[in-house]
């Protein structure tokens, strides 16, 4: 390199040097934004939260320390059997709305019933009516067909608080199932119940799935309904819970079975996310 | 294999009637594509013929079979869907196999069978792939495999390569082709891309409205339009709009004399066209000479002004005010670049043969099948 190429050289260099970049302002209205959105999560998460760990502090209460681990014991002990009952009669439930829904969501979808929407509407109202009116009008309705407050009586009445549930996502499944699918099945040669088992079930898994989780939730913890219906011999966890607080108040060994139940809800909802991700929820207004 | 009758088949939505009276007999082994714009009641024809829509009116025949009321599952009939419509959970091997599980099939046969379809689709060793790992162009092949696993009776194409790019649709039109060839399978195609139609059927329907306006091969279809619909829908055209003064000459070298606009021009003869009737008569942008220096003598030369000159590679597009009626002539590059210099007036010659006069007054001429 020559000597008086030297001076260009550094001019270049001298008019090409980067500057420093200008520090950034600390708060900038997105940062601020930011940071009120997480405080918002946060706050919503601890007010949901919680109530939790109050009750899960109570369950360990009166004993203290390790020795509260106890409560549990002998809420699963005690209780062992109203946990049972509360998994039968939700597990009958379940297979009996999706037994419901099912052709119920396919006719609604497939066929060109009239007056649909209203229809639909309709379907929905046991969501809107409160668990004490349903329980009522079921006693008022079918008492004097039926022994209603039988172990078959409160799946039905289960059953009809929660099919809405089970139906929306089922419904929102089959809307967003192109009917393609079903020529390509027919003009394959498959029947009508071939081509709903190999290609219609399978291809609504994620409306399956959604309904069994929200129907699974609310009848697992139900005991409003199930206080109008149930059979003398028979009282599910929740009602269980129910009538303790009412008689003894909040004592540690039913705080315990609450958070059993609180935890068994966790678990589902949990399992779910972890085995079918979150776009199975897709159409499913209550989550 | 198999023959298709449609014995006027309609089809009626309310007071909507998207199929009037359509009739067709389609041969052992042949492809016959509906052709025409979207909602002439195409794809409601192919979906009769496969059961998925039923007539109003009409019946429709396999070999003599009348399978009008047949479910789709008892017609043993292939449809290839405008979208691949691959079971999505299921795997390549598995929705090829589809077909013929449901038909019980033994399940030796049925790998066997898959394995001879992939073969046949260029796809071997794509059996245990999920259709989500294929291309667009791939999922059709796997589509096509699949309706050819049961060995249909009559092959059913919706406007299966409308999703596809260019390139794509281009080649595997071709492919459609060769299969149904190979195979010869009887065979309807729907479509509304002319060069489509053009390029793989042996005979072509065109239809508007819900109705039929002409059956024939390509060159009936492009040289000897029956109806203005066709001629306007078929390739570039121009027409003039007029009445028959006259016939001029006997046997093959009558012609027929038209006034149009204060403009005399001859025609094609068509002896079902008596004089005094309102004909439009159409020339193709391509049969039509740009006369430059007082050239050639034609049996029709017009004169307008040069509105605009579009290039479109090897020929260009003049479109050329004809007393305020827009006129295309297609020509070459060389002439092209004339034009584009010259600008101004132009003289413009076609032959009488060229000029294809169709009776507007009377009804849609069908051609027998």
């Amino acid at each position: 390199m020559s000597e008086a190429s030297v001076p260009v050289h550094a001019d270049v260099a001298a008019r090409t040097k980067p500057r420093p970049a200008p520090r950034p302002r600390r708060f900038t209205p997105r940062r601020v934004t930011a940071i009120l959105s997480h405080a918002y999560i946060w706050f919503c998460l601890a007010v949901f939260v919680l109530p939790f760990f109050a009750l899960l502090a109570q369950s360990l209460g009166s004993r203290g320390g390790s020795a509260g681990i106890a409560n549990f014991g002998d809420a699963l002990g005690s209780f062992g059997d109203n946990l049972f009952w509360s998994f039968k009669i939700t597990g009958a439930v379940l297979v009996l709305d999706l037994v419901v829904c099912l052709p119920a969501a396919y006719a609604i979808v497939r066929y060109p019933v009239p007056g649909k929407r209203l229809l639909f509407s309709l379907l929905q109202l046991p969501l809107y009516v409160p668990g004490a009116v349903i329980g009522l009008s079921l006693l008022f309705t079918y008492t004097f067909a039926y022994r209603i407050e039988s172990t078959l009586g409160l799946i039905l009445a289960l059953a009809v608080g929660s099919f809405p549930l089970m139906l929306t996502p089922l419904v929102v499944a089959m809307k967003d199932l192109p009917i393609v699918f079903e020529e390509a099945a027919v003009c394959l040669g498959a029947t009508g119940w071939q081509t709903y088992r190999k290609i219609v079930f399978p291809l609504i898994g994620p409306g399956v799935s959604a309904g069994l989780l929200l129907c699974f939730i609310i009848v697992f913890n139900e005991y409003l309904v199930t206080l109008f219906v149930h059979p003398p011999s028979l009282e599910t966890a929740p009602l269980r819970v129910f009538n303790l607080v009412r008689t003894n108040g909040l004592a540690p060994t039913t705080a315990a079975l609450a958070v059993v139940m609180q935890g068994i809800s966790f678990i589902a909802v949990l399992a779910f996310f972890r085995i079918f991700g979150t776009r199975h929820l897709k159409g499913t207004y209550i989550l | 294999m198999a023959t298709v009758q449609l014995d006027a088949i309609t089809k009626r939505y309310g007071t909507t009637t998207a199929v009037d009276d359509v009739s067709l007999d389609i041969a052992d082994g042949e492809l016959v594509t509906l052709l025409g714009p979207s909602g002439c009641g195409k794809t409601t024809t192919l979906r009769m013929v496969a059961g998925l829509v039923e007539p109003t009116a009409g019946r429709i025949h396999f070999d003599q079979q009348d399978v009008t009321y047949l479910p789709p599952r008892a017609r043993n009939i292939g449809f290839v869907f405008q979208t691949p419509a691959l079971f999505p959970h299921l795997s390549v091997a598995d929705n090829i196999g589809f077909g013929l599980s449901v038909k019980h099939e033994r399940k030796d046969a049925i790998h066997a069978r898959v394995e001879e379809m992939l073969a046949l689709v260029g796809l071997a060793g794509y059996g245990a792939r999920l259709p989500a790992q294929l291309s667009g162009g791939q999922q059709q092949r796997v589509a096509l495999a699949r309706v050819l696993a049961t060995d249909p009776r009559v092959l059913l194409f919706d406007e299966p390569l409308s999703a596809l790019d260019r390139n794509l649709r281009d080649q595997l039109k071709y492919g459609i082709l060769d299969l149904q060839r190979r195979t010869r399978k009887t065979a309807i195609y729907v479509t509304h891309d002319q060069s489509e139609a053009f390029a793989i059927s042996d005979r072509i329907v065109v239809m508007n409205a819900g109705r039929v306006e002409q059956i024939g091969t390509q060159t009936d279809i492009y040289l000897h339009p029956r109806t203005p619909f066709v001629a306007e829908f078929i390739g570039a055209t121009n027409g003039f709009r007029g009445t028959v003064t006259g016939r001029h000459g006997e046997g093959d070298a009558a012609r027929l004399l038209v006034t149009s606009d204060g403009l005399e021009l001859r025609c094609r003869n068509d002896p079902s066209i008596a004089v005094g009737a309102s004909v439009v008569a159409y020339v193709r942008p391509e049969d039509v000479q740009v006369l430059i220096d007082g050239e050639a003598a034609f049996d029709n030369v017009i004169e307008g002004a040069i509105d605009r000159v579009i290039f479109e590679g090897p020929t260009a597009q003049v479109r050329v005010d004809i007393g305020g009626r827009e006129f295309r002539a297609d020509v070459s590059g060389g002439e092209r670049i004339t034009l584009g210099e010259s600008k101004g007036r132009i003289r413009l010659g076609f032959d009488d043969m060229t000029l294809v006069p169709i009776d507007e007054s009377g009804p849609a001429t069908i051609d027998a099948v």
